[in-house]
This record gives structure tokens, C-alpha cells and sequence, in this order.
């Protein structure tokens, strides 16, 4: 294995009472694309989190253990968290573009850094505009509100202002979930090319993104670490029987189910209504398996409830008419 | 069925009655004041009504001077005052302060939102106004009249004004995303920084909003300020001296003015006078948060 980057040593969270991860111990090596693979809600975003310490924004968490970056403990109360977190880019799952123009998005991590000469500013960023293809799109027009640029350009646009700072390292939390099919595989060939000078840790539920991008794998399930190691053995022989299963796409045989409603013989919407009531007696987390046996309630429910904000995990035929809804309460 | 549709029908005829109703109320009030007050028109010319500062009813005399200066002086003292004092601690409260704070603090705030104006007025004349008489003139070394003036109808009037602009400006400032503050922080940048520079850009329309809506209720507020500023029909020259803004002139002279001819013409004339400022006001507003809103957010 090569140099290790970023070291987490017995890494605990707890998010008021919810024990989010369960002592992670893992090293992340340097300049190469690590993802971290798992299940909704297995605590991947939060360990992402924990390693620029943007998780201290959430109210009621609590840290313990360490996280080493070039032998400084982030988590020390005495590390000053601003440098260590212009040594990592944070690339979110929704392009967020800051509420200036083009220019001064890029711009302006730099001048927070206390770069104030334009023209440097200038070269700055042409060089990430230009890094990540996005100059000859936006060079005429680089004074107009970044809001205006489409998804998949704005996505490059963060990639670009994370990568002005000059950071060592990239955090990407599900980059291209919200993109269209082209921008996501620009973003990822964007990556393939920055792991030769940067440290990528990408957090990603689509498990075919992190076989084309992963050098290095972390497989995290409800909170625990559950295997770790290089991509292509990880992926071609997993140790561990959930990764096996996951990797396999089978993973929802042991997601613990909460409720389980039957609601064959009726038709849309009484089925979502039926749904709907369950959920309200359900704590937030908790898994709701709805069966129905109406065609329209097949996409409606599923549809119906991402609209209330909980989450389909998935959506299986069981046998010629029925169907199996699985939904996690959110919110 | 046919009855079902006739209630449908009947029902959104209604409601466009009732919303046709609210948008015309405004016209309604701007004809009738306008159609009591153009007497003074033919009698005095427009220049002499704005721009003469003698007031002398009796005498035939409506120079409105003293009293646009009056209402612009308190307003203005007020809201300076007020602005800084509660942007700084809706900023603390939404971005700072923890949650138990936060709802704590909020339902006080609200609270003060509630308190009847006539109560403010004679917080004004049993703590302000004494305050400035014993304390505060005395120090500075000028001359008030017992203390009553645009200093007191300010402090008082901005005290009115906080919760408007904190609950507005705290609920803007709450609603900038999680997500633009973390890319801030991200980067590097400080607290004070991503706050700086991004949430409250973020929020800037939104919190002018604020301050007109806090500028409006300051402009017309009435009983409070006409309780504490001295009522003395002349322009002001400094905050200490005592003032006479248009809404205590109406409230002081509706009583008496059907006495003297051409009185009631232009105390509605003070009233259309109000009732304009304030539209241009928010005509203004909405003007400003539309450029915004088109420029650079």
C-alpha cells in the first residue's frame, strides 16, 4: 500500500444518542481515489464529514478518537480547523454555487486567503476553469450570476472553486447525484485525471461509479466499517458476506424491516393513503414495507412518498402481481 | 351535481369579490382623502403647501414644512438607531446562538412585537423622556424642552421597530441553505466570513425587506411618537429639538379643524400626504428587491 494520507483512528459519532459510526480505523493513501461504499445512512457522508469537521456545524454530535492529516489530530480542539480545511476541497452532492458571479465563486476562496492582486486572481481562474473544461464554455460571459450556468457546469464550477485553495485533497460527497448521465461522466473523468496530483476521497452509493473510479475501498454499513482494502480485491473477492451482497445488489434481504403493510385488493391512492398513515406512527430511520398489487401503485406510492421526503430503497416484483415498496422514514 | 357546480361557481365568483374588494380599498381611501383635500389646492399652490414652514391655520397659513421634516427626522433617527442594533443581533441569533437560546429569545422578541403602541408612549414619557432631561442634555450641555423631542420619539420608535426587522431579518437568514454555508467553510474561510460574504449576500434582498417593513410601521406610527417628540410645529434643526410629525398632527387636530375653513382640507391633505410617501416607499422596496434579485443572486 502507499503513503497514507489521512490516518482515522477509532473514530466514534454519535448524533443526539444515534451512534452514527462505530470505531473506524481505516488509512486513506495518498493520490489515490478512495470510495466509500454502503447503504443510505450507513454514516458515509458523516465520516466524510468528520475529516474537514464540517460535522461540528450539526447540533448534538458528539466525536471521539482521532483523525491524523500530515500528523495533525483534526479533531485536537487546539488544531486550527480553517487550515485544515483549505487543504480539502469539498465537492457537494448538489452543485451549490455561492450567490456571486462565475468569477468570483472561484475567486473567492483565495481572496479569503488573503490573495488580493487581480491579476493573479485572474490567472487563478482561468488555470481551474480551464482544469476542469469549463473556460472555453464560460471565458465570455465570466461576470454573469454562476446560478445561470446548467447543473452539470455548475458541478465543474465547485470542482474548479474547491480546487482554487489549492487544496491537497478532495472530498467528494455523491458528486454527480444529481447529474445528467454526460455531466456525471465529466466530472468523473475529471476526477480519474486529479487523482495524479490530489488525495480523492469520494463518498458514492452507486457502486458501479466506484468500481470505474476506486483505487482504494470502504465498505460502511450502519455505522460500522464492515471491510476495507484495495478496489480490486474488495470488489472481485469480498471477505466480508455484506459486502459480498451488496456488491451483488441483493443488500436489502437484511436491511431490518419495521413495519411491513399489506395493501393488496386496494387500488391507488388508498394504498399510498394506507402508506401514508403507517409512516406516521413510524420514528424517523425506521423501514416501512408496503405490498400492493395495483399497477398504478407501483410508481405512484414510491413517487408519492420522495415527495413527502422519505426514501425508496427499492422497488421488486415478487411474484406476477405483487410488489414490494421498501421506504425509510426521513424527516 | 348541478348544485355541487353551482357552489363551485358561487364560490370562486366570492372569492374574486373579496380579492377585487381588498385591491380596491387602497383606491377608494386615495379618492376620498384626495376628493376632501383638493379644496387646499385651489386656495394655496402645491410649492407653498411642501416647501412654507408657517403653520398658522387661522390664519389661512399651511406651510407642511415642519411637519414632512418632523415625520422624516423621527423616522430617520429611528431607523438609524435600529437597523444596526438588530441586523447585529438577528445575526447572532441565527448564526450564532445555540438552539435553546434561539427559542428562547424568540417568543421575547415576538412579544415585544405585541405591545400596543399607547404602552411604548408612556414607556417614552416615564423613562426616555426623563432620562434625556436629567442625564443625557445636561452632559451634552444642550437646551430640550423637558426632555420631549425627536431624540425621545426615536429611541422610542426604534424600540418598536426591533422586532419587525430581527423576526424578519432572523427568519431570512434561517432560510440561507446549510449547503451554501458548508462551501464556505470548506474552503477555508472563517465564520465571520462565510457570513459576511456569503449569508448575508445571500439574504440581502431579504433583509432590506426588513428594514422597509420596520421603515413603514416608523413612518406612520402615530401615538407612540406623538406622546414623546414635543408636538411643536416648526423644523427641526438638531435631534434635540422637539418636532411634529404628520400622524400626530392629524391625531392631535381632527377634533377642531371643522372650525376654520379649509382646516379639514388640509389635515387630509397631511393624510394623502402620508398615504403617498408610504406607497413610493414601497413602490421603491419592491423596485430595489426586484434589481437585486435580478442581479447578481
Amino acid at each position: 500500500m502507499s503513503e497514507t494520507h489521512i490516518e482515522i483512528d477509532n473514530v466514534n459519532a454519535y448524533y443526539s444518542g444515534n451512534h452514527a459510526l462505530k470505531n473506524i480505523t481505516v488509512k486513506i493513501p495518498k493520490k489515490q481515489i478512495t470510495a466509500i461504499i454502503g447503504p443510505s445512512g450507513c454514516g458515509k457522508s458523516t465520516l466524510l464529514k468528520c475529516m474537514n469537521r464540517l460535522i461540528d456545524l450539526t447540533d448534538d454530535v458528539k466525536l471521539s478518537g482521532k483523525i491524523l492529516i500530515d500528523n495533525e489530530d483534526i479533531f485536537d480542539r487546539k488544531t486550527d480547523i480553517v487550515n485544515i480545511r483549505k487543504k480539502m476541497g469539498l465537492l457537494a452532492q448538489k452543485p451549490t454555487p455561492l450567490p456571486m458571479s462565475i468569477y468570483e465563486n472561484i475567486a473567492y476562496g483565495p481572496k479569503i486567503h488573503g490573495l488580493k492582486k487581480k491579476s493573479d486572481i485572474d490567472s487563478i481562474v482561468e488555470k481551474y476553469l480551464v482544469l476542469v473544461g469549463l473556460w472555453e464554455e464560460v471565458k465570455d460571459r465570466l461576470n454573469s450570476p454562476a446560478s445561470q450556468l446548467s447543473i452539470g457546469q455548475q458541478q465543474r464550477l465547485c470542482l474548479a472553486r474547491g480546487l482554487a485553495v489549492e487544496p491537497e485533497i478532495i472530498l467528494c460527497d455523491e458528486p454527480t447525484s444529481a447529474l445528467d448521465p454526460v455531466s456525471s461522466q465529466h466530472i468523473e473523468q475529471q476526477l480519474l485525471k486529479l487523482k495524479n496530483d490530489y488525495t480523492i476521497v469520494i463518498v458514492t452509493h452507486n457502486i458501479h461509479q466506484a468500481m470505474r473510479l476506486a483505487d482504494y475501498v470502504i465498505h460502511l454499513y450502519l455505522g460500522e466499517m464492515v471491510e476495507h482494502g484495495q478496489a480490486n480485491e474488495v470488489f472481485e473477492n469480498p471477505k466480508d458476506e455484506r459486502t459480498r451482497a451488496y456488491i451483488n445488489g441483493t443488500f436489502l434481504a437484511d436491511v431490518k424491516i419495521d413495519k411491513v403493510i399489506d395493501t393488496k385488493g386496494n387500488q391507488c391512492p388508498y394504498n399510498f393513503v394506507y402508506a401514508k398513515q403507517a409512516m406516521h406512527s413510524m420514528e424517523k430511520g425506521q423501514i416501512l414495507k408496503i405490498i400492493v398489487d395495483d399497477p398504478t401503485a407501483v410508481t405512484e406510492v414510491p413517487r408519492g412518498m420522495e415527495a413527502d421526503g422519505h426514501e425508496v430503497l427499492s422497488v421488486k416484483q415478487k411474484n406476477k402481481t405483487d410488489w414490494e415498496i421498501v421506504i425509510k422514514k426521513q424527516g | 351535481m348541478n348544485i355541487r357546480r353551482l357552489k363551485d361557481r358561487i364560490s370562486s365568483r366570492l372569492m374574486l369579490a373579496a380579492t377585487v374588494f381588498a385591491c380596491l380599498l387602497f383606491f377608494f381611501m386615495l379618492i376620498s382623502i384626495y376628493s376632501r383635500a383638493s379644496p387646499i389646492f385651489s386656495a394655496v399652490s402645491i410649492t407653498d403647501i411642501l416647501l412654507k414652514s408657517e403653520w398658522g391655520p387661522t390664519e389661512g397659513k399651511f406651510g407642511f414644512l415642519p411637519f414632512i421634516m418632523g415625520t422624516l427626522w423621527v423616522t430617520g433617527l429611528a431607523t438609524i438607531i435600529a437597523v444596526p442594533i438588530s441586523l447585529l443581533s438577528s445575526i447572532y441569533l441565527s448564526e450564532y446562538a445555540g438552539i435553546r437560546l434561539r427559542d428562547a429569545v424568540k417568543p421575547l422578541i415576538d412579544l415585544l412585537a405585541g405591545i400596543p403602541s399607547v404602552v411604548y408612549g408612556l414607556w417614552g414619557v416615564l423613562a426616555v423622556v426623563p432620562f434625556i432631561n436629567n442625564t443625557l442634555a445636561p452632559a451634552l450641555g444642550v437646551e430640550t424642552i423637558g426632555g420631549y423631542g425627536i431624540l425621545a420619539g426615536g429611541i422610542v420608535l426604534s424600540i418598536m421597530v426591533f422586532p419587525i426587522i430581527i423576526s424578519v431579518t432572523c427568519e431570512v437568514l434561517r432560510s440561507v441553505s446549510h449547503d451554501l454555508r458548508e462551501v464556505s467553510l470548506s474552503l477555508g474561510a472563517t465564520k465571520w466570513q462565510t457570513i459576511k460574504h456569503v449569508v448575508i449576500r445571500k439574504a440581502r434582498p431579504g433583509i432590506f425587506a426588513a428594514i422597509i417593513l420596520g421603515f413603514s410601521r416608523a413612518f406612520g406610527e402615530t401615538m407612540a411618537v406623538l406622546m414623546v417628540v414635543g408636538n411643536v410645529a416648526k423644523v427641526p434643526s438638531s435631534v434635540f429639538d422637539p418636532a411634529y410629525p404628520l400622524p400626530a398632527l392629524i391625531a392631535n387636530t381632527f377634533g377642531e379643524m371643522m372650525s376654520t375653513p379649509l382646516y379639514d382640507s388640509a389635515i387630509m391633505l397631511a393624510a394623502l400626504i402620508l398615504l403617498i410617501v408610504v406607497m413610493i416607499f414601497n413602490i421603491l422596496a419592491r423596485m430595489v428587491l426586484i434589481k437585486i434579485e435580478r442581479g447578481v443572486i
